[in-house]
């Protein structure tokens, strides 16, 4: 499973498929305070990422790859 | 119809023409510029007329296709095969849709689809900017007038957000000779479903050095969020080739759009505004520096200015990035400075206005320094209220007023503008100040400036931010000097070789000058009753000098109905080119569908002949053109594999012949096998054991043009449909035509169709059978001969003679026309025998008597008569009785 | 009367014009290039031009800046196209015209310039 929903945090690993984004959303219209660990991520279908754009999450550890960090950086608007 | 309408379908059906003609020219030469402006033109006047009419189906293909040839013109998408393939599909709808107006008057809804799918397939083609060399600057100095006409687009693109470190790792790419891209790739909303993954897309792209992800909508709610409706936008920046990028984005090429990016316009420096010293100094020391060409003292200078400033600062970008431009390209005079200035103002150079190179004059700025209300007037008051149409008009003249005065026509524009606001002024009722206008005018022209004019305006019309919405951003004077020199130059070269004559042709409408053949074969039959009138004259009336003179005017009125018959003859003639012009696309579309490579040559498409001929070879010579392609013609690695070039020949040449019209088609295939023709024939029942044996091989080929024949022991979907060559064969006999074919086995078919001139007159011969007057076409008509009837012997019931050695088998007129009285003999009990060629036989037709040979106007059978297919047709007599014509191939 | 020149090589938009300014009482006179437009303007005088842009031979362009440098003509002329562009519309005025409008022009809108243009009063 690629995404790990604990009680604050998500934990992605690997890549989070599309079918991860409808879970991904339900968790985080309840949980919406949880934060977002990418640190092993390695790539998340855009759904993922439209979920975490619209929920304006705030990522405690970014991607390894520094691109995927600079990607997600951008989309979050954290530059 | 509406008279528009009319003509917006009758011209629609030229530029069609003309586009189809210009795609088959660009085809060969797939670089002329020339080319590609007149087919821009075309397909431009085709959607500018379009657009008087509501016929949105026509509207929406034909605008897809201008902006498409405008991209094509202006070299941003190159000319291709597949551009051909599609604007000719479109065109055909477009053909399809203008039939469908003519005769409806407007067209079906049904249509949406189609135009909505031709137009997309067009846009798809619009994917693609080809990178301009210089980046803007040479687009600015090449343009006529002032403006690029396309605008480079990299000046929109939010280039600044991109980080600085990237940028100037962008710069250095570009400076050393890397291309540098632009994309934005907008995914379509449902693409998640389609399994695409554009996120991973955008990461892959090759050469990525930056990309940025926006989205395209702001974010709902959580609980509407729908997360599988994509709205993202991907921004992202390559040093990959424009190939490269293509290649990649090959399956979504209508979702991306690539943008060539000059490295310069990426020098933005970013940063706190705020702070330090004044640097006016440093900028004055650096820019002396730098135009002495003293490199390392402005590269110290630099770095000192740089280890003393906050980092973040703006000023601190600007110098990291002039020591870089140094750094990379110490020669860049131009962009060095330009950073330097850029530190007077703290605000980025902006790269694509300078891209000429020259100085700016932000305009307006002369006149703004003139008092303002130098003429506050005592004549009476404008219009308070102006209604739009004049706002627009004043500020268009405030405009023109606005543009720098370095042309060779100020005088020109200064009296037009003075004429236009007069006219305006005159019409809104402010009489009173036209006066001063006229003051106005006369003080610009003596200054030779636009000032003084626009100072009126402005004194009398308040500017309105609105109303001149489309002032330039920047204008080049030195550039535009230029252009009226060059304006000046060219048009006196063109206009000295290029006179103009005025129209020597009128278009006339078909249906007027099938009347006036009409009626002049009316004339002719008319025409033709004097000498019969004579003949009464003399032998009723017994007054012979009547008859005499009778015959003289005859004579008179003869020459000239024959005069006018043959003018109107030539009005009738076409050239051939007409049949001809298809066949280019023809050849190229069937070509390209069955995989062969043929090359068509036409010759002789001036050659004329009347229109029926013309209108009549059409389908015939489609039908073997197409058997040549499909059933000639072998594939490429087959004619290689036999010595031949990989490429076919197909050659169609018209030639006139005296009173003919010869068209030969030849082709270098495979020709025709006559073994196989024969044993098809005999399979088919077509022919027996016994003519088999007796046929040649010549006789074997021409087998194909027998009823029921068809070689393709597959019919294929190109020549065949059921039909052979029997068909052509028909069709070419019904105008009177014959034709030959001539093929060589592996080496290639040649036919030879000859057709008459002209069908409207035919000459007949006449006949007497059973107490009836027959009309017998003088062309099928071999020779008369009166046989004897003891030389006429019956031959298993078949009657026959032996005419120079030949037997020739004989038929009784009246029974093939199922008249059961025997044909009369003469005194000397001799037979009139009318020898006709029937293919390559000759047969005998026994009649009772021959008459004259006379000219008529043959009229093809109607109504009931249509059916009876004896007869060819019908025609008046000199004495008003009618004539039939025999159909000599019909009744035998 | 006053008299207009239409310079538009498609026959269809000069049937169009010359349907609505006669209809107005406007003797109208065509051409269908900036060549010929030349001709007859060194013949002929005409109030007003209405001049389209893309054109074989000779453009508008081209056409007004040298009926302008040659001073043949300084009557008002409009240009119309069907590009919308502020880009097309700084040629068009560069080149001498006095007003530019962008196609599909309705017949209104081309009566009521020409009126203003050769200043008649409104009704």
């Amino acid at each position: 499973m690629a995404i790990t929903f604990k009680k604050d945090r998500i934990v992605f690993s690997d890549v989070a498929s599309g079918e991860d984004a409808e879970r991904l959303l339900e968790w985080l219209q309840k949980h919406p305070k949880a934060k977002i660990d990418l640190s092993a991520c390695t790539h998340l279908q855009p759904a993922n990422l439209q979920v975490l754009m619209a929920a304006k999450c705030s990522i405690i550890a970014k991607p390894k790859d520094k691109l995927l960090a600079d990607w997600i950086d951008s989309a979050l608007q954290l530059i | 119809m509406n008279p528009l309408l009319e003509q917006f379908i009758s011209e629609s059906r030229e530029s069609l023409q003309g586009i189809g003609e210009k795609l088959m020219q660009l085809e060969k030469e797939p670089e002329s510029s020339e080319l590609m402006t007149e087919l821009f033109r075309f397909v431009h006047t085709l959607k500018g007329n379009s657009g008087l009419f509501d016929l949105p189906e026509l509207t929406r293909v034909l605008h897809a296709g201008e902006d498409l040839m405008d991209a094509v013109r202006n070299g941003e998408v190159a000319y291709s095969p597949l551009l051909a393939d599609r604007l000719l599909d479109a065109m055909d709808f477009v053909g399809l849709l203008c039939d469908e107006i003519d005769t409806n008057g407007s067209t079906d809804a049904k249509h949406v689809n189609n135009s909505v799918r031709l137009a997309d397939s067009l846009r798809q083609l619009i994917v693609v900017i080809v990178p301009t060399t210089e980046g803007a600057s040479s687009a600015v100095v090449n343009e006529l007038p002032i403006v690029p006409e396309q605008p480079d687009p990299a000046n929109q693109l939010p280039l600044s957000d991109i980080p600085e470190e990237i940028s100037m790792a962008a710069y250095r790419a570009a400076v050393t000779g890397k291309p540098l891209h632009w994309l934005a790739y907008s995914p379509v909303e449902e693409c998640f479903f389609q399994g695409d993954d554009p996120f991973y897309q955008a990461r892959q792209t090759p050469g990525i050095l930056w990309g940025d992800i926006t989205a395209r909508t702001p974010w709902p709610k959580l609980a509407e969020l729908d997360p599988y409706c994509c709205v993202l936008d991907f921004s992202i920046l390559s040093t990959a080739t424009l190939e490269e990028l293509q290649e990649y984005y090959r399956y979504v090429p209508d979702q991306v759009r690539i943008i060539p990016v000059p490295g310069s316009f990426l020098i933005l420096p970013q940063g706190e505004p705020n702070g330090g010293p004044v640097y006016e100094d440093f900028v004055a020391d650096a820019l002396k520096m730098l135009h002495a060409n003293n490199i390392a003292g402005l590269t110290h200078a630099t770095r000192s200015m740089l280890d003393v400033s906050n980092p973040n600062l703006w000023l601190s970008a600007a110098l990291r990035w002039l020591l870089l431009v140094i750094e990379l390209e110490p020669d860049n005079v131009f962009v060095c400075e330009r950073i330097l200035l850029s530190l007077r103002t703290m605000t980025p150079p902006v790269w694509h206005e300078l891209a000429g190179g020259c100085d700016t004059r932000i305009n307006g700025d002369v006149n703004s320094e003139l008092p303002h209300n130098l003429a506050q007037e005592e004549s009476e008051p404008v219009p308070a209220m102006l209604s739009p149409e004049v706002t627009a008009l004043i500020a268009a003249q405030r405009e023109i007023l606005s543009l720098p005065d370095d042309i060779a026509w100020l005088a020109g524009r200064l009296k037009s503008v003075a004429a236009s606001l007069s006219g305006c002024l005159h019409a809104i009722g402010a009489n009173g100040i036209i006066q001063s206008l006229g003051a106005a005018l006369d003080e610009a022209l003596a200054q030779r400036a636009s000032a003084p004019l626009l100072h009126w305006l402005d004194s009398h019309f308040k500017p309105s931010v609105d109303a001149a919405p489309f002032l330039p951003q920047s204008v080049q004077p030195a550039t535009t000097t230029q252009i009226g020199q060059s304006v000046e130059e060219v048009k006196y070269g063109r206009r000295a070789e290029d006179s103009y004559s005025g129209p020597k042709s009128i278009k006339v409408d078909q249906v007027k000058i099938d009347r006036l053949m009409n009626l002049i074969g009316e004339m002719v039959v008319a025409k033709n009753a004097l000498p019969y009138l004579a003949g009464r004259a003399e032998n009723v009336f017994g007054v012979r000098d009547l008859s005499r003179e009778i015959k003289s005017q005859y004579a008179v009125i003869n020459r000239i109905a024959e005069e006018m018959q043959d003018t109107i003859m030539q009005v009738r003639m076409m050239p051939v080119s007409f049949v001809f012009q298809r066949f280019p696309r023809l050849v190229r579309d069937t070509s390209h569908k069955l995989g062969k490579e043929v090359n068509l040559i036409l010759e002789g498409e001036e050659t004329e002949a009347d229109k029926n001929i013309i209108e009549s070879l059409g389908d015939p010579l489609v039908h073997i053109v197409r058997n040549s392609l499909d059933h000639g013609v072998e594939m490429p690695d087959v004619r290689r594999a036999l010595g031949k070039p990989a490429t076919g020949t197909i050659f169609i040449r018209a030639t006139q012949e005296a009173d003919r019209v010869v068209i030969e088609i030849r082709d270098d295939g495979k020709g025709i096998d006559p073994e196989i023709i024969k044993r098809l024939a005999l399979e088919k029942g077509i022919i027996d054991n016994e003519r088999l044996e007796r046929l040649t091989d010549q006789e074997a080929v021409n087998l194909v043009f027998a009823a029921g024949f068809s070689t393709a022991s597959v019919i294929s979907d190109l020549s065949g449909r059921g039909v052979g060559m029997d068909v052509v064969r028909t069709a070419i006999e019904k105008v009177n035509g014959t034709l030959q074919l001539e093929s060589e086995k592996g080496r290639g078919t040649r036919i030879r169709l000859s057709l008459p001139l002209s069908m409207a007159v035919t000459n007949v011969m006449i006949v007497e059978s059973n107490n009836q007057l027959f009309g017998v076409p003088i062309g099928s008509v071999v020779e008369t001969v009166r046989i004897p009837r003891a030389d006429i012997h019956t031959i298993k019931k078949n009657q026959a003679t032996v005419l120079r050695g030949r037997i020739v088998p004989l038929k009784p007129l009246n029974s093939l026309l199922g008249q059961h009285v025997p044909p009369r003999a003469n005194e000397e009990d001799e037979l009139a025998v009318l020898i006709v060629s029937l293919g390559d036989e000759s047969v005998g037709i026994m009649v009772d008597n021959f008459r004259e040979t006379v000219e008529i106007i043959l009229k093809p059978m109607t109504g009931v008569l249509a059916g009876l297919s004896a007869y060819a047709g019908s025609a008046l007599l000199g004495d008003g009785s009618v004539l039939m014509v025999l159909d000599i191939k019909e009744i035998l | 009367m006053k008299r207009i020149l239409i310079v538009d090589d498609a026959a269809t938009m000069r049937m169009y014009y010359r349907s609505i300014l006669e209809g107005a009482g406007y003797q109208v006179d065509e051409a269908i290039n900036g060549i010929e437009a030349m001709e007859k303007s060194l013949q002929e005088f005409f109030d007003l031009y209405i001049v389209d842009v893309n054109m074989p031979k000779q453009d508008g362009y081209s056409f007004l800046s040298e009926l302008r440098s040659r001073d043949i003509s300084q009557n008002p002329a409009m240009m119309i196209s069907t590009e919308a562009s502020a880009n097309d519309r700084m040629r068009a005025l560069v080149s001498g015209a006095n007003l530019y409008l962008v196609k599909p022009i309705k017949p209104d809108q081309l009566l009521t310039n020409c009126r203003l243009l050769l200043g008649e009063v409104h009704e």
